[in-house]
């Protein structure tokens, strides 16, 4: 079974970020709250700047803070760096099937602006017939410029900020998700493994909350899809 | 804006590690041989994810948060699943029912 190229062209790069932008507000208020607990925690501008253009991850920059301030050791940080990144292992291999046929060129820098948002938004580019492999990269650059841009404004104005609670702004990746789920929906054979990760999900959750429960739900509902399916079909 | 050689080691590790988790699935698959079975799992991955980032604010929310996802399943019905709007439109629905006290 061979696959066409996969296109990766400028087009798809704007659409990625015209379509990206909807969340850049979002994210820049959240790099702002990373740049405020940055200087909190004792990091210069530089330092905090650097770890969001490298990190790249708001919840294992959180770690990595917290892990710097208990102790000298970079070992720990790096084990909580790994997990809590750990569903980006889920989303790559997601994305071997359309990715896989792209220029390495244009996959492999997509892939380190990977994250919940652009990876939601290129899944279903691609299940409704796009297939440019430029909409990563755009999308992936409408997260990473707020981001980056987001954490150095934190720290120069430091705590004065006010609270993005107020703005409803920790509320955006839910409600994207909610609109994603809805936009993935695929009838009934959605419901074992939605019924399943969402189970999953909730268990997990009450458990040990944190980056775990996506992981979880997504690894259930990809183990639900693997047993009912049918290969006579 | 200064920094430290212990703080660049400490990073350089940091972000090779959050790297390594982005190629990390994308890189092994090519190793492992594709089946019907295999991409019906990986295909049910997004929704089950989206199901798993919603699911702890069923648990613990509020009437603001549940207005907000009502907002976003409403949007989605109206808009032709324009999925940015609707996110949009769920978190203006939060933060107004938090403004008004819910």
């Amino acid at each position: 079974m061979s696959r066409p190229p996969v296109p990766f062209t400028a087009a798809g790069v704007a659409r990625g970020l015209a379509r990206g932008s909807a969340l850049s507000p979002g994210v820049l208020a959240y790099g702002v709250v990373f740049g405020v607990l940055a200087g909190e925690a004792g990091r210069s501008a530089l330092e905090a700047v650097l770890m969001s253009a490298l990190i790249h991850s708001g919840s294992a920059q959180l770690a990595a803070l917290q892990g710097m301030a208990t102790g000298p050791f970079v070992a720990p940080i790096v084990a909580t760096i790994l997990l809590t990144n750990a569903r980006y292992v889920l989303y790559g291999a997601a994305l071997r099937g359309w990715y896989g046929a792209a220029p390495p060129a244009g996959a492999w820098p997509s892939l380190f602006l990977l994250g919940d948002g652009n990876w939601a938004m290129a899944m279903k580019e691609h299940e409704q017939g796009r297939h440019d492999g430029g909409f990563l990269l755009g999308s992936g650059l409408a997260q990473f410029v707020p981001w980056t841009i987001g954490t150095w404004i934190g720290h120069a104005t430091g705590s004065a900020i006010a609270d993005p609670r107020r703005f409803g702004m920790d509320f955006m990746i839910v409600a994207l998700a909610a609109a994603m789920a809805t936009a993935f929906w695929r009838g009934r054979a959605s419901l074992a493994p939605a019924g399943v990760a969402l189970a999953t999900a909730l268990a997990v959750h009450a458990w040990m909350p944190g980056g775990w429960t996506a992981l979880a739900a997504g690894l259930a509902g990809a183990a639900t899809a693997w047993m009912l399916h049918d290969d006579e079909s | 804006m200064t920094t430290s050689p212990d703080f660049l080691l400490a990073l350089a590790a940091m972000a090779a590690a959050s790297y390594a988790c982005r190629l990390g699935g994308f890189a092994a698959m090519r190793f492992v041989r594709s089946t019907p079975r295999l991409e019906a799992a990986l295909r049910a991955v997004p929704l089950s994810v989206m199901v798993g980032i919603v699911a702890p604010s069923l648990g613990n929310s509020g009437p603001a948060e549940w207005i907000g996802l009502a907002a976003v399943a409403l949007a989605m019905r109206l808009s032709g699943n324009n999925d940015p709007l609707a996110a949009m439109i769920g978190v203006a629905a939060v933060a107004t029912a938090r403004a008004l006290g819910l």
